[in-house]
């Protein structure tokens, strides 16, 4: 499954489009997590558990896209795009969205 | 480009499985975890609480006390009963407390012995007495569980738990309430063992007061026939049975060579 | 002990009553989507070289706003201190966007294609700025074309 973020795959030629296809999760921290980031806040430097956290969200709303995808019988998706809110406190919201695509 | 209109079969964004299930697992994971903390804690402090030093256990005392006191206003039989507890402890014990007397409004048959030297007497097992000899092995009895630091052994415990209930409730929540109610009886309860070992003790002292040891047998018998319950209620009681207590004692007196003699009347101004 | 009671009661409706709603608006989402189908939404920016010539181009936009119920809420509480999927909100963000994007469709009516979609979600209501959960609003926007042939819905060119 290729994903862009542009108009066409490209070097290759789009041959039929199926639509929006869209992939969202949302994953919480647990308070080990939180914990650990409450003591760097104190000592400063990266959060690893949160920028886990985050790529793990992320990793998830992209395979719902691209699984979306597969079942419609696309081989690629274009223009992707991602869109996220606080909808929940503590928790990292994330939603892919773009055009399947069967490319050849 | 051909635009093939089709429908995804099922929503990958949505994951299946019921709420419901997920519900009841976290709940019954988190009280699992609470209660094993609980549990945790309270060994870990009942291993430091006997090092604590006697102020600070005063001070922890303070709020135990009152939640379980409900002071009765009896201050002649309360003069009486410290004048009593002050001779045991000056003439016939050897503990480093300063023991008081609480008089407790409550119709059971019972007393106990809270951290920091509090004994707390109910109003019917004092209704029940009939000698002063039952009174002193009441006080020896109480006293012997501080000899043995029975009383600290439940403190621990408790005290994990106003921790934590003030944490995860907030404090003055009902239902922390409610449940540290339950959990005070449970908690203030000395096993059989301890129960034993503090009545052997009251012996003891008892014979040193007054030359033998009449008085503990009456009284057995009496709260046998009061209300039937163990310290602190009726569920999770664990006193030995009555008999079982008194055959222990009779043996325990044949063997230390103490015998039985005449009981002292209760002091004039008692039954007010 | 009345305050819990109450506590419970609040989730015991909120699940029942939450359940029953979302159900009923995914059945709903589920039909228009159906309806729909002919006219698609896209995220590309360009028509392809071989389209029929455009007639007219607006820009349309749908949104929605979906809110939580108590035992969703009281769920994800318990999923903070867990860590894991939040299971409870994923239906309610789901339901949002796709219910921003039909109105958007509805909202476009007649045309032929719905062009650089883009969809955009916020957390409104009381609890957006503090500890809690807030509603979601999303809004879908794009430019829809009419094509000047007769029949367009079916091919982009």
């Amino acid at each position: 499954m290729i994903l862009t973020t542009v108009e066409t795959v490209p070097g290759k030629s789009i041959v039929e489009h199926f639509g929006l296809v869209s992939g969202s999760t949302i994953r919480a921290k647990h308070i080990g997590r939180d914990f650990m980031a409450g003591l760097k806040n104190i000592v400063g430097g990266e959060l690893k558990g949160y920028t886990e956290l985050l790529k793990e969200s992320r990793n998830q709303a992209i395979e719902r896209m691209k699984e979306q995808a597969r079942e419609l019988g696309a081989n690629a998706i274009v223009n992707v795009r991602f869109s996220t809110s606080s909808v929940a406190q503590g928790a990292a919201e994330l939603y892919a969205y773009g055009t399947a695509v069967r490319v050849n | 480009m051909k635009y093939t209109p089709r429908l995804p079969q099922r929503n990958v964004n949505v994951t299946p499985g019921s709420p419901l299930r997920d519900f009841l697992v976290l709940l019954l994971g988190l009280t699992a975890i609470l209660v094993g903390l609980y549990f945790l804690l309270g060994l870990a402090v009942n291993l430091i609480v006997p090092w604590l030093p006697m102020d600070i256990e005063n001070r922890l005392a303070a709020p135990i006390v009152r939640r379980v006191v409900v002071k009765k206003d009896v201050p002649g039989q309360e003069a009486e009963v410290q004048r009593l507890l002050d001779y045991l402890q000056t003439e016939c014990t050897d503990l480093p407390y300063r023991f008081t007397i609480h008089v407790s409004d409550n119709p059971h048959v019972n007393a106990l012995a809270l951290p920091g030297g509090n004994i707390v007497v109910f109003s019917g097992l004092l209704d029940k007495l009939k000698s002063e000899n039952e009174l002193t092995f009441v006080l020896a009895h109480e006293m012997g569980h501080y000899a043995h630091r029975d009383h600290l052994k439940g403190l621990g415990r408790a005290l994990v738990f106003m921790t934590l209930s003030a944490v995860v409730f907030g404090s003055d929540n009902p239902l922390a309430n409610f449940l540290s109610h339950g959990l005070y009886v449970t908690e203030l309860n000395f096993s059989r063992d301890q129960e034993t070992a503090a009545d052997e003790y009251a012996l003891v002292a008892l014979n040193c007061t007054y030359g033998h040891v009449s008085g503990a047998g009456e009284f057995l018998r009496k709260i046998d026939e009061g209300d039937g319950g163990g310290n602190g209620g009726h569920y999770f009681s664990s006193h030995p049975e009555t008999s079982e207590r008194i055959a222990h004692l009779k043996d325990f007196a044949k063997m230390n060579g103490l015998d039985a003699g005449p009981l002292a009347p209760l002091p004039a101004d008692f039954n007010l | 002990m009345f305050d819990l009671l109450f506590v419970l009661g609040l989730i015991a409706t909120g699940y029942i009553i939450g359940t029953w709603a979302e159900r009923r608006h995914y059945r709903s989402i589920e039909r228009r989507e159906r309806e729909f189908i002919r006219l698609p939404a896209v995220t590309l920016k360009k028509l392809d070289a071989g389209s029929p010539p455009v007639e007219s181009a607006v820009m349309v936009c749908g949104s929605a706003v979906v809110s939580v119920d108590y035992f969703k809420r009281i769920l994800a509480s318990l999923r903070n201190i867990f860590g894991g999927t939040v299971k409870s909100y994923e239906s309610l963000i789901d339901r949002a966007r796709r219910e921003a994007v039909l109105r958007m469709k509805a909202s476009a009516e007649g045309t032929s294609l719905i062009l650089n979609v883009r969809i955009e979600t916020s957390a409104i209501g009381r609890y957006a700025n503090k500890k809690g959960v807030a509603s979601i609003e999303a809004l879908a926007y794009g430019t829809a074309v009419t094509f000047k042939r007769e029949g367009a819905a079916f091919h982009t060119g």
